[in-house]
């Protein structure tokens, strides 16, 4: 039998993917407003983040409605391992799915603490990025907290 | 509906599925499989029109890597090839598509992948936007928990009941030697098991495994001389859902709902619970129950057979999980199941799935006789 | 008052960086084919219906799709078919522009390797042309690629177009 040969390499591929107006936008409201916003969309209600267009029937995305930056936990992924270089920190977290309120689908984002009072049905609010911190990103929303 | 060609199921050849082949690359791996299905079925690679397969090139690590893949697969002289990236199950639905256009009488269906020289929860982060969803870090177990957590809440399932499942899978899976966890265990030393990504624990979930699958698919007239007992393809359908995990009800699965009543209206079945053996691709036992629950089958029940292979919780290689379901059903209806066969099997419900949380669904319903004449 | 739409100017774009480590396996045959590069040994696979030989080795032929479980030496020279001169820096490679690649088929294989002819001015290489390896000193070879340093000419006659046709 032959003495098995390996290779260890790691892959690098630093993306630049165009967000395009609507998902732009909406970035923008991120980092310059601290603002969440919708788009009413055909079929799914108002969609946050928008993707620009309604996945259910491909039409496009109607006008833009402000949701609040508080909602109601509809699933909860507790990580108490992270993945170094894919998770967002390295200390026990929570993926959740949050309908926020005025939204009618949920957006996926993570909560830092209370992990051991988060499930289904709890009530959580957005902690926005220091000022500094804020880019045109998903994550200008630092994460989310458990409401008391 | 129109008269379709029968199509079916007459040769499938599996790699033992094992957590690292260190002695084969992807392709030498596959190369067996190819040869063992042909000499299954009494011919050489000119007996087959066209061929398909299912891979992921971020997997292997291997931009454009798919393509390698034809050298084992007998592309010379210069054959029609489709390539999918995705579960191999879903290339095995064009392939049968590509038979009902008629100018094919005859394929060959292959998966692939080295999951081991990877790390799938990095690659499978890459299946999301990246605006939304991969930015945060999402992988596919933690999305597979995010599922779970959102079928317990609606359904009331508890952690010992996934526990339950899981360990009847592993009993399962210490019958079919191609199995990867092949020691049974019991559900109380399953939920001791530490937490993957709450609520699933390790126990419940497949290691990192690898294999090499070739299923070949041929039409009446030919079928019959490939095979002693065909599996006859009586319907199937496909249906894919959004990519946004929050615009969907995760806690079911409504594409493979449509798709398993549209498959058993062309196979001319009420009920999937007419069939005597199932095989569903679920990698979590949540997933497992969302479908039973969206097929209206009984989980607990002894008939139809779930997962008599052990099903994707014994064994898991990433890109054919589902073409091996379907590989099972043909080995259950033709008597080849061995030590995991279901007694007197005449009708089978093979389930293949792709993406996070059961995105895209193709269903398959199969039997021992043709369905059109 | 406060804004009744998201602003106007977007966000142009996201970045991601994505990080991916692979451990990937050589497999054995390309195992033995390294490890005999360290004896100066050039390694192919012979198809077991044609008798057509592979380098590196595979195992199976994609023209026969017969398996190849035989591993054969084969010479450390060969003949250039095909061959072009390169006058663009390539990321990665610091050779000194223009530099030859080449389609090197050895003698006992049936297939090209790819390889850099050095030791003569670009202008000189032509098809048909006769060339060797140069193998790195004793101790210094590691089972690699690298293990060949480059090919040069031989200085022996042309080999006839109609000879290596079939290889290029």
């Amino acid at each position: 039998m032959t003495e098995p040969l390996e290779q260890r390499v790691v892959t690098e591929f630093p993306y630049k993917h165009s967000t395009g107006e609507v998902i732009g936008r909406f970035l923008a409201g991120l980092k310059d407003q601290k603002r969440i916003w919708g788009q009413r969309v055909a079929g799914q209600g108002v969609v946050v983040p928008p993707v620009g267009y309604s996945e259910t029937d491909g039409s496009a995305g109607g006008e833009w409605v402000e949701v609040k930056p508080t909602g109601v936990v509809t699933a909860v992924a507790r990580v108490y391992r992270p993945i170094a270089q894919l998770h967002p920190c390295a200390e026990p977290f929570a993926f959740v799915l949050v309908k926020l309120d005025g939204a009618d689908t949920a957006l996926a984002h993570v909560v830092r603490d209370d992990l051991e009072r988060l499930r289904v049905g709890t009530r959580v609010e957005a902690v926005w990025a220091p000022d500094a911190d804020r880019t045109g990103s998903i994550r200008d929303i630092a994460c989310f907290r458990v409401i008391t | 509906m129109a008269s379709l060609r029968n199509v079916a199921v007459v040769g499938f050849a599996q790699a033992p599925i094992v957590a690292r082949d260190a002695h084969r690359i992807a392709t030498e791996m596959l190369y067996g499989q190819v040869r063992a299905a042909l000499d299954q079925c009494g011919v050489e690679r000119d007996a087959i029109d066209f061929q398909a397969a299912g891979s992921a090139d971020y997997l292997d690590g291997r931009p454009f890597g798919f393509v390698a893949a034809l050298d084992v697969m007998g592309s010379w002289p210069a054959k029609p090839d489709l390539h999918l990236e995705m579960d191999a199950s879903f290339a095995a639905y064009y392939a049968w598509l590509r038979i009902q256009a008629g100018d094919s009488d005859t394929a060959l269906v292959c998966g692939y992948g080295k999951t081991s020289e990877g790390e799938p929860d990095r690659v499978l982060n890459l299946q999301l936007d990246p605006y939304y969803q991969a930015a945060i870090g999402l992988d596919p177990t933690s999305t597979a928990a995010l599922q779970a957590s959102a079928w317990m809440a609606r359904s009331g399932a508890t952690d010992r009941q996934l526990a339950a499942l899981a360990a009847r899978r592993r009993a399962a899976g210490a019958r079919n030697a191609d199995a990867q966890l092949r020691e049974p265990t019991t559900a109380d030393e399953l939920a001791k098991t530490p937490w993957a990504v709450e609520p699933l624990r390790q126990g419940y979930l497949p290691p990192v495994g690898e294999s090499a699958v070739c299923l070949i698919l041929a039409a009446e007239g030919k079928a019959e001389k490939m095979c002693d007992r065909p599996a006859w393809i009586r319907g199937v359908d496909q249906r894919i859902e959004l990519q946004t995990l929050g615009g969907r009800d995760l806690s079911r699965s409504a594409g493979a709902k449509l798709a398993t009543e549209r498959a058993l209206a062309m196979a001319g079945l009420a009920r999937a619970a007419d069939v005597d053996v199932v095989e569903l691709c679920a990698t979590t036992p949540a997933e497992e129950l969302i479908l039973c629950e969206a097929m209206g089958l009984d989980a607990a029940g002894s008939r139809p057979a779930i997962n008599p292979s052990g099903g994707p919780l014994v064994g898991n290689p990433v890109m054919m999980a589902g073409l091996i379901r379907l590989g099972e059903a043909f080995r259950q209806l033709a008597g080849r199941a061995d030590g995991h066969g279901v007694a007197g099997a005449r009708r089978a419900i093979a389930h293949g799935a792709q993406g996070h949380c059961l995105q895209q669904n193709v269903v398959w319903v199969l039997g021992d006789e043709r369905r059109w004449t | 008052m406060s804004a009744s739409e998201p602003p106007k100017e977007p966000v142009k774009y996201v970045e991601k960086q994505v990080h991916l480590p692979y451990c990937y396996v050589a497999g054995d045959y390309k195992a033995r084919y390294l490890a005999a590069l360290k004896d100066k040994t050039i390694l192919g696979s012979k198809c077991s219906r044609t008798g057509k030989v592979f380098v590196p080795p595979i195992v199976a032929s994609p023209e026969s799709f017969a398996p190849c479980d035989e591993l054969v030496p084969v010479a450390d020279r060969g003949i250039v078919t095909t061959f072009c001169i390169v006058n663009i820096p390539v990321i990665g490679r610091a050779i000194e522009l223009p530099y030859v690649a080449a389609s090197v088929a050895l003698d006992g294989a049936d297939i090209s390797i790819y390889a850099l002819v050095q030791e003569c001015a670009p202008e000189a290489v032509r098809m048909g042309m006769r060339v060797e390896a140069v193998w790195k000193p004793d101790g210094e070879r590691q089972g690699s690629h690298e293990d060949i340093v480059h090919f040069r000419p031989t200085g022996e006659p042309d080999a006839p177009l109609a000879s290596f046709m079939h290889r290029l």
